[in-house]
């Protein structure tokens, strides 16, 4: 016991300069944006409570906290739904396959979101690669509306947000031992039975991680929310970007800024209660 | 000399910190700073605008950093005894909020040389006007064939999923709003009638977009056909190959004076203030005005010519009768309650 004690006193002096870091560049900024945010005026004289009283009893700027929050629970599910059966495909494949795989799923982190993004735009567009391609097989008369649409932005969404998905899932997936399923299988298992019962428990803490990941980036995906999405469709990251920008209103996008920030805290407390408790059930 | 680890520390982390912002050493005594627009404006500026300033001032040393006008505020607003910026570049909207928060030095006028020369929309002492921009219909004559002459055009019904406007987070999206208003007996107070007319466009709205910049690429993507459209976004796009064109309604185009000024506490006024007389240069603003920078002069020394001639305005005499100019205090006052209306009735 006495030897773990001094490791992590030794631990503790190699984070000092992160940890000198982190509060100059980090703790001391979001100081500074609750301090805004407790300003009643646009020209912050005084101080008081309304800029969040303001939000928290507006049912229009509760709406766009909660779309925001639900359009990250649709692009994590849907990135799980397919991020899962491709991290499965990559740890199962012969090495040669691996390496055109891995470059498959970490291709889209070599090229900028703003690029990804624009690249829907060509692909959801009236006259982009779905459109023309159903107009052409004469399934639809005149184009389809996926732009500017919450589905169209969800999934292109998902295909920029996927890698955060698929590479923890690998990690866990690489961990898992195949004899666990040989043993499974032998002890008369069915597939979704060895699913279920044992491939779902040991990954899930990779898959806490991968979900974790996925939400926060898309919940806070600025540009493809923006260019996907529209002008029209409104979420957190651009009513912020309004507020502080357009309309210099610096107090009420701080204050929103930290109700979004304590959401997204709620949010993340959720999945790792839920990731602690499959620690449980993995080793029970 | 016995040096403990952490005074080692501490002195490497300080020489690292100064490598790493060597400005920190530097405070006093930098170059002239310009922030000028980002992307077409930011090349005129380089290609036209500082070699005529460097060349009428002893090869004074400047740097562009373009950025974004609110981008710009917030930047002298945080530091507001030290700017990083000595002459900042306005729309009308965020002059107005810089002026108004004590963020601008008055211009000197007495001493410029080409202020007089310029038409009277463009003279203003916080900051004059070195060129305008110009909002029209923008219109795609590939697949609209006979061109579009009024903002009444943009609602007829063969238009339906076609058409494409912004929000108003920008100059141009919310100067659209207050001209439709003004189309229909609103005013800058009153947009009332704008909002009504946004509502039954409708069925016509393919895209609001984000920014003019998006909005303009979406005539690229054939997203959309028609909407209201900045002059000089549209050149660019037309330079570029993509079927576009712009034509000035009936009613008369929509100008915004953009405003040069120079930023409180610079400690480069003298040379800021040249910079913005370089700016009203007549010889400045007619090479300016030509292709590929297509860039409205306020000089009335300065001849209309090509596109600008052809498009906009023979004169300065016709420019006055064909610009609509938007008084943009009034509009400063009424924005944030338009765009909080805008974020919950416009859903398409």
């Amino acid at each position: 016991m006495s030897a773990r004690t001094d490791t992590a006193t030794y631990d503790l002096k190699l984070a000092l300069p992160l940890a000198a870091f982190f509060a100059a560049f980090f703790l001391a900024p979001l100081f500074i944006l609750i301090f805004v945010s407790l300003h009643t005026d646009v020209s912050m004289t005084k101080m008081g409570l309304t800029q969040y009283a303001k939000f928290l009893l507006d049912p229009f700027s509760l709406g766009v906290l909660g779309h925001t929050l639900w359009i990250g629970v649709e692009v994590t599910a849907l990135c799980l739904f397919l991020g899962f059966p491709m991290a499965w495909a990559y740890v199962r494949s012969p090495r040669w396959a691996q390496a055109g795989l891995v470059l498959v799923i970490l291709l889209p982190l070599l090229t900028s979101v703003v690029v990804r993004t624009f690249a829907w735009i060509v692909i959801l567009g009236r006259q982009g690669i779905i459109n023309t391609a159903l107009i052409e097989l004469g399934v639809i008369d005149s184009p389809l509306r996926l732009l500017y649409t919450e589905g169209g932005m969800v999934v292109a969404l998902a295909q920029v947000q996927m890698p955060l998905m698929v590479l923890p899932v690998i990690t866990a997936l690489s961990r898992l031992d195949p004899n666990l399923l040989d043993a499974s299988a032998a002890l008369g298992a069915g597939h979704w039975r060895t699913f279920r019962k044992v491939i779902l428990p040991l990954t899930f803490p990779g898959i806490v991680a991968g979900c974790l990941l996925t939400y926060a980036a898309a919940i806070t995906a600025f540009i493809t929310q923006t260019l996907i999405g529209g002008g029209q469709m409104l979420f957190m990251p651009m009513y912020i970007y309004q507020q502080s920008s357009t309309l210099n209103n610096w107090p009420f996008a701080a204050a929103i800024s930290i109700i979004f920030l304590a959401a997204v805290l709620v949010a993340v407390t959720l999945f790792n209660m839920v990731g602690r408790l499959s620690k449980g059930y993995a080793q029970a | 000399m016995i040096v403990s680890r952490r005074s080692l520390l501490t002195s490497a982390l300080a020489l690292g910190a100064m490598h790493a912002f060597p400005r920190l050493t530097l405070a006093q005594a930098r170059r002239l700073v310009f922030a000028t627009f980002t992307g077409s404006w930011e090349e005129a500026h380089k290609d036209v605008l500082v070699p005529a300033f460097r060349k009428a001032n002893n090869n004074a040393e400047i740097t562009l950093d373009p950025m974004l006008s609110m981008d710009q505020i917030a930047k002298v607003k945080a530091a507001l005894q030290n700017p990083p910026i000595d002459v900042m570049l306005h729309d009308p909207g965020p002059a107005l909020q810089a002026i108004d928060q004590g963020l601008v030095e008055p211009f000197p006028v007495a001493k410029s040389q080409y202020y007089k020369d310029l038409i009277a929309d463009a003279q203003e002492p916080m900051g004059p006007a070195p060129f305008f921009q110009v909002v029209g219909i923008t219109y795609n004559p590939d697949k609209i064939k006979k061109p579009p002459t009024s903002w009444a055009d943009i609602w007829k019904p063969e238009y339906k999923g076609r058409v494409g406007i912004t929000n108003l987070n920008s100059t141009l999206g919310t100067g659209w709003l207050v001209e439709v208003a003004r189309m229909r007996g609103g005013s800058e107070a009153d947009v009332e009638a704008g909002f009504k007319a946004i509502e039954e466009l409708k069925p016509n709205l393919a895209a609001v977009a984000a920014n003019p910049g998006q909005l303009a690429t979406l005539y690229q993507q054939g997203q959309i056909d028609i909407g209201p459209g900045n002059f000089n976004a549209i050149q660019i796009l037309k330079a570029r190959g993509v079927p576009v064109e712009f034509v000035a309604p009936k009613e008369g185009a929509i100008a915004f004076k953009t405003t040069i000024h120079i930023v409180k506490n610079s400690p480069n006024v003298e040379l800021a203030a040249k910079l913005i007389d370089a700016s009203l240069a007549p010889e400045v603003q007619a090479k300016l005005m030509e292709s590929p920078y297509l860039i409205v002069p306020t000089n009335t020394k300065v001849k209309m010519a090509g596109e600008i001639a052809r498009a906009l305005a023979k004169d300065h005499a016709d420019m006055k009768k064909k610009f609509v100019f938007q008084d943009w205090k009034k509009i400063n006052e009424h924005r944030a309650s338009w765009i909080e209306r805008f974020n919950r009735d416009i859903k398409i």
